[in-house]
């Protein structure tokens, strides 16, 4: 009786031990670490790049608040390099040699993301990148992707999406793709012929735009008279909606088809995207909200991106990306306890992270590692994980017109 | 090579149609730059910030529940007085055209910041009840946006081709053009002249703002995206005609849609283009 | 070589020893941009500021060469900077199979030719874009092993562009002040009027173009490994020609370094409004200060630089004197000709038909021009006189018949040529160039009628001429300050300036007041005087009697009538075809009075 009393309150006083100092918040002091980046605040680009901005300041606020990085205030640099990867190359470079900032962060965009990573390896320096779209040429020893499309997305994510729908209710057999020609996307389009002719589909329809093209009704008729089960649409930004509108323009609606890349506010509010698939590595919406740190991000972050007007203010894949990118510098920092980028670099190939996406790893081909793309689909004007099964919740299920 | 398909009738008569919609699309854009390039020896890049800036005064009008047809009625005489503003400034400081070229430029950077301020740079839509209309042709699909655009289009650009060709001021306007000094001397008043014309070309522009809303996705950095397309219609059409533009964006963008429908897509480009410059060096002066 | 030549290189000289100043490395980066926005803009106007040529298409010249290079790079792994030299190769041979072209057609011009330009640059950006040269995923030139040209990689490029950008300057000089330069001038003038006198503008278009897109070449192969992955979308648009264009306007584009001015501005502009609090705002300020730019210097940056220069270091005020035409000094006889003495027939012309569309304006005209005679070209209105001259001088090509200037024929030759082999016309209304003085309006028929080689030396020379027709006091003046009679001198000394042997005076005379009249009569025939053949068409019969030997006279496009001045004007037909058949003469004894003079039409 007694050895219990004691032990309790002994319990008790440890735990008040630990807590103390930790519920009571720790004001950063000293030095701020200076981290920079460039971002597509201007130009094409920056519809989605604002994203990113919204999170790396939600981020660097909440890091701010916990006691910083190290113990010290954390500050952000960012630049605009208005959606032009020669200005973010040079942007990079200033921020290195002139600005002299200790940690860099990613850019948007595949091109610009480029361009930082060959400075980063000119001057040895960690970079870490949100959305990176062709790990095929990310050939720097040490980037370090926070998207985790796996290292041969071309391959592995065709197979997920057609294993979505083979355990589907309206398995295809045949499949017709239509891509815009942009680098990021192509390639995936190709790697989704490859596997397609591999499981026995049939292939009715090869369509290929240049990024730009303005006029789909020709490209919707095809698809139309071609009579697929299943359209893969390689788009990138808007090519879906316009593909979309011109479709609904001769009433067609595709038994069953995917997305891309589609710019994600615009797709879901279209009552003709009904069904319409799409890859994701987060969306709002259990288990992904109980991964460390998601719960309260997706609520402020919602609470900013209605603030700075954004048509729509979830969290899917690029807020998601953006803050997995940050997650994995405050890891390796604080787990190397220092600022070297060979140390992080070399920390972050040998551990996992855990981020709101899961734990991370990146020691597969360049630095990529486990495939964690799921499906996701429009029902109800909302987006809802349908695939694979452990990731879906309330008994989703994919669904066909 | 691209693989050529030999598409159903239907296919090719539907793409047809989508071009003749997006020809007429370009069409519009094109017959303010086409008028104040030719007539008023001024090169207005502003022309595609003001359509985008009507198409984004339409679209927020339109999220209060106004129709965006009506919107016309307040977004053309805003735009006329606009457009006679700069004329005026551009006048006042005796631009040169390919200063107004620069200008205008300046003025397309100011307007893209002003939207995105307003705005974001988020991808905005326009719902309409026009939007899911459409009429039935036999076997083709004429959505109603898109209809009402062409019948924008062909109506605006005869209405200023009849102006142009049988009023005084059509006369007035034609002969400043040629001779500025001369025509002076006959009693033109340019001046005045040139206020409306400038005025009715931002009015004319800010309608094909209209239609963009209707009948396409907004984004602030959208503007730029249209400069290369129009100006080729515009150059092909001839410069200060009012049919010119019409036809060369018809023939632009047909010659597109035709290239999508029988072969692969992203030679489109190149189909039309290259009948433009084949058009051009063996029939110059081809103007409608 | 000149001052301005030898400040570009010591600066050039100076700016590549940056890298080893220790600064750090992005200034190396920004440089470079400004460097290569120089290299652009700079070869753009080259072709486009002097002839007016304006050209959309810059964009595919820059693509051509920048692709070029990564192709090379990428695919056959050469050395990256003997890729340099071959972008700047299939650049200018994409140029000049396009100029080949288009510059045959003489309607090309203005806007049609921005317009093709335009249409080229998306046609190579398609194939560029569908072919295995890019195909759509980009190239990517990562493991590219950059040269070793400085300690850093970027002071590479830097450097790479500083020698581009050092080259495309002087070449832009060079080109500004020398023959060719002055003929690219003229062209944009009046390019007719520059081929009439000699000027061979087909091919310095072509020269032009190839150089300038040789110089776009060089900067898209530079650009190509700087940027290290490169696709499509980014290069082929109308984004580069549209800033190249808002560069050399904003800078100046009549002069050489106009383009360098308007890079830097902009650069510095755009790369100024970078940080990201103000990124939106910083676009409206940089749209702001264009505007204000152009609104306060209209003709561009440097213009105006050199105009408060000059204000500073003012010279004393130009004298402005009446020009009263003294015509004392004695000028330079017609370069030797093919022996012939005076009597010989010096041209001949046979069966000459030009027809318009329809309108039959000579129907088988057969004249021959006496050495050292003047001959009068008179007829009515519309009946072919201008024509003729136009059809000698090459402005026009005959639709039938012969022309044989001093044993060789001249059917088919080019203007220019028919302008340096001894023939000069002036133009009824005066066509002088007007953004160049009128002693460099001169000083061109020398160098391309009169063959003279060098500017300086052309000057020298126009400036002769001028003395000899009066002008001399107005040297610096622009044509649009002369009255219409020096105008008309201008246009006499301008053709004068070639040496010819054979001059075509189109109605020199046409709005002139008497006492000017007997100026340009004592003028002309102090051509004569010369060595000069002189053939005229005149309506002025006062100067018709005084100066003719002979006459012709045209109606409807034929040859009506022949002979001496009073016998001819008093013959029937003659009368008939001025005055209409009611005037036609009752036969009587008495002389008829001169048909009264005609005011010219214009």
């Amino acid at each position: 009786m007694n050895a219990m009393h004691f032990t309790r309150r002994a319990a008790l006083a440890a735990a008040l031990a630990v807590a103390l100092p930790v519920a009571v918040a720790q004001t950063p002091s000293g030095q701020p670490i200076r981290i920079g980046s460039t971002l597509a605040l201007t130009g094409p680009l920056a519809a989605t790049a604002q994203i990113h901005k919204i999170v790396g300041d939600i981020y660097v606020e909440q890091l701010n608040k916990r006691g910083g990085l190290l113990g010290r205030p954390v500050e952000w640099i960012v630049k605009d390099d208005q959606s032009k990867p020669d200005l973010a190359r040079t942007l990079y470079e200033q921020l290195i040699t002139a600005d002299k900032v200790d940690l860099l962060m990613g850019p948007y965009a595949t091109g610009a993301i480029l361009s930082a990573m060959g400075v980063a390896q000119r001057y040895d320096k960690v970079l870490v990148h949100h959305t990176f779209g062709i790990p095929s040429l990310a050939k720097y020893d040490m980037q370090f992707p926070a998207w985790s499309l796996g290292s041969e997305p071309a391959t592995t994510m065709p197979n997920t999406l057609f294993d979505a729908l083979a355990a589907g209710p309206k398995p295809p057999k045949t499949v017709a793709v239509v891509t815009s020609k942009f680098p990021s996307v192509q390639f995936m389009s190709a790697g989704a012929r490859e596997v397609l002719k591999k499981r026995g589909l049939t292939e009715v329809l090869f369509l290929e735009w240049d990024f730009g093209n303005r006029d789909f009704g020709p490209i919707a008729n095809r698809i139309k008279d071609a009579k697929p089960d299943f359209v893969w649409v390689g788009a990138i930004g808007l090519d879906g909606n316009l593909l979309l509108d011109a479709m609904k323009k001769i009433d067609y609606v595709p038994p069953q088809h995917f997305y891309m890349y589609p710019a994600p506010g615009p797709l879901v509010s279209l009552p003709e995207a009904k069904n319409a698939l799409a890859a994701t590595i987060f969306e709002e919406q259990p288990p992904f909200t109980s991964n460390p740190g998601a719960a309260e991000f997706v609520k402020v972050y919602r609470e900013r991106a209605t603030k700075a007007g954004l048509a729509d203010p979830s969290v899917e894949t690029q807020a998601a990306a953006s803050y997995t990118a940050w997650q994995i510098l405050e890891a390796a920092v604080t787990a190397t306890k220092s600022l070297d980028d060979k140390a992080i670099a070399a920390w972050l190939k040998a551990n996992r992270v855990d981020t709101i996406q899961g734990k991370l790893r990146f020691n597969g081909p360049s630095n990529y590692g486990d495939d964690l793309m799921r499906i996701k689909q429009v029902q109800n004007g909302h987006w809802v994980v349908v695939w694979p099964k452990e990731v879906t919740s309330g008994g989703a299920k994919l669904q066909a017109n | 090579m691209p693989g050529f398909t030999l598409p159903s009738a239907t296919l090719l008569a539907q793409s047809v149609l989508s071009g003749i919609f997006v020809g007429a699309l370009y069409a519009l854009m094109g017959l303010g730059l086409s008028l104040s390039w030719g007539l008023l020896r001024v090169i207005n890049l502003a022309h595609f910030a003001f359509a985008f800036l009507a198409a984004y005064v339409c679209l927020q009008l339109a999220t209060h529940g106004v129709d965006p047809l009506l919107t016309l009625l307040g977004i053309v005489p805003a735009f006329f007085v606009l457009g006679a503003l700069l004329h005026w400034l551009m006048t006042r400081f005796r631009m040169t055209t390919f200063n107004s070229l620069l200008l205008t430029f300046g003025l397309m950077g100011i307007v893209e910041a002003v939207i995105q301020t307003i705005w974001t740079a988020d991808f905005r839509k326009l719902e309409s009840a026009y939007a899911n209309q459409k009429f039935r042709l036999g076997a083709l699909f004429v959505p109603v946006p898109e209809l009402i655009t062409l019948v924008l289009a062909v109506s605006l650009a005869l209405a200023i081709w009849a102006v142009l060709r049988f009023t005084d001021l059509g006369r007035a306007l034609r002969a400043a053009a040629e001779d500025a000094p001369i025509a002076a001397a006959f009693g033109v008043d340019h001046k005045r002249n040139g206020l409306l014309l400038a005025g009715t070309c931002a009015a004319l522009v800010a309608i094909a703002g209209v239609c963009i809303a209707l009948t396409a996705t907004l984004a602030p950095s959208q503007m730029y995206a249209w400069i290369g397309v129009v100006f080729a219609a515009v150059m092909l059409g001839g410069l200060g005609s009012a049919i010119g533009p019409l036809v060369a964006g018809m023939l632009i963008g047909v010659s597109e849609a035709v290239t999508m429908a029988v072969t692969a897509p992203s030679w489109a480009p190149i189909v039309s283009f290259t009948l433009l410059i084949v058009v051009l060096v063996f029939r110059p002066g081809k103007a409608a | 070589m000149s001052k301005a030549t030898l400040a570009i290189l010591v600066v050039a000289a100076a700016m590549a020893l940056l890298p080893l100043a220790g600064l750090p490395a992005f200034y190396d980066a920004l440089l470079y941009l400004m460097l290569h926005w120089i290299v652009l803009a700079t070869s753009w106007n080259i072709l486009s500021g002097t002839t007016g040529y304006f050209s959309f298409g810059h964009g595919a010249f820059f693509g051509a060469g920048l692709y070029t290079t990564s192709t090379l790079l990428a695919r056959f792994e050469w050395p990256f900077l003997w890729t340099l030299p071959v972008a700047a190769a299939v650049a200018a041979l994409l140029g000049t199979a396009l100029g080949a072209v288009v510059f045959r057609v003489r309607s090309v011009r203005g806007e049609l030719f921005a317009l093709l330009t335009l249409a080229v640059t998306f046609v190579v950006g398609t194939i560029v874009g569908n072919t295995p040269i890019d195909g759509g995923q980009g190239v990517s030139l990562t493991s590219v092993p950059v040269p070793h040209l400085g300690p850093t990689q970027s002071s590479t490029f830097y450097l790479l562009a500083l020698a581009a950008a050092t080259l495309t300057l002087v070449v832009a000089r060079a080109i500004f002040f020398s023959r060719f330069g002055a003929g690219l001038l003229a062209i944009h003038d009046d390019e007719d009027a520059a081929e009439v006198m000699g000027v061979p503008t087909y091919r310095y278009k072509l020269v032009a173009l190839a150089i300038s897109c040789a110089l776009a070449g060089v900067a898209g192969g530079i650009h190509a490994l700087f940027l290290s992955y490169v696709t499509v979308g980014e290069v082929f648009t109308i984004t580069v020609p549209l800033t190249v264009v808002l560069m050399s306007v904003l800078g100046g584009t009549r002069h050489w370094a106009g383009p360098a001015v308007g890079a830097i501005a902009i650069t510095g502009l755009l790369y100024s409004f970078t940080a990201a609090d103000h990124a939106v705002a910083g676009k409206a300020a940089i749209g702001a200060i264009l505007i204000a730019a152009i609104l306060f210097m209209p003709a561009g940056i440097l213009p105006r630089l050199q105009r408060a220069w000059r204000s500073v270091v003012r010279r004393g005020a130009k004298t402005s004197a009446g020009v009263a035409p003294s015509l004392a000094a004695a000028a330079p006889p017609p370069r030797a000709s093919p022996a012939t003495s005076a009597g010989d027939v010096v041209l001949r012309v046979s069966g000459l038909h030009k027809r318009f569309k329809g309108v039959r304006a000579l129907a088988g005209v057969a004249v021959d021009v006496r050495r050292g005679e003047i001959l009068g070209l008179l007829g009515p209105n519309g009946s072919g006189k201008s024509t003729f001259i136009n059809v000698v001088s090459g402005h026009y090509t005959a639709s039938a018949g012969e022309i044989v200037f001093e044993g060789r024929a001249l059917a088919g030759t080019p203007a220019h040529r028919i302008a340096a082999g001894g023939i000069a016309r002036t133009y009824q209304i005066p066509r002088p160039f007007a953004h160049m003085t009128v002693l460099d309006n001169v000083a061109l028929a020398a160098m391309f009628g009169g063959g003279v080689a060098t500017p300086r030396d052309a000057r020298a020379a126009a400036l002769q001429w001028l003395d000899f027709t009066g002008l001399a006091a107005k040297a610096d003046a622009l044509p649009d300050e002369l009255n219409l009679h020096q105008r008309k001198f201008l246009e006499l000394a301008r053709a004068l300036a070639s040496r010819p042997r054979l001059v075509l005076l189109d109605e020199v005379l046409c709005g002139l007041t008497p006492s000017e009249i007997d100026d340009a009569v004592a003028l002309i025939r102090r051509i004569r005087d010369q060595g000069s053949t002189i053939v005229f068409v005149e309506h002025v019969m006062r100067a018709v009697m005084a100066l003719t030997d002979r006459v012709v006279v045209f109606n409807h496009g034929e040859l009506l009538a022949e002979g001496n001045a009073t016998e001819v004007m008093q013959r029937p037909e003659v009368m008939t075809a001025y005055l209409g058949k009611a005037h036609a003469p009752l036969p009587t004894a008495a002389p008829p009075s001169a048909p009264s003079e005609e005011r010219a039409h214009a």
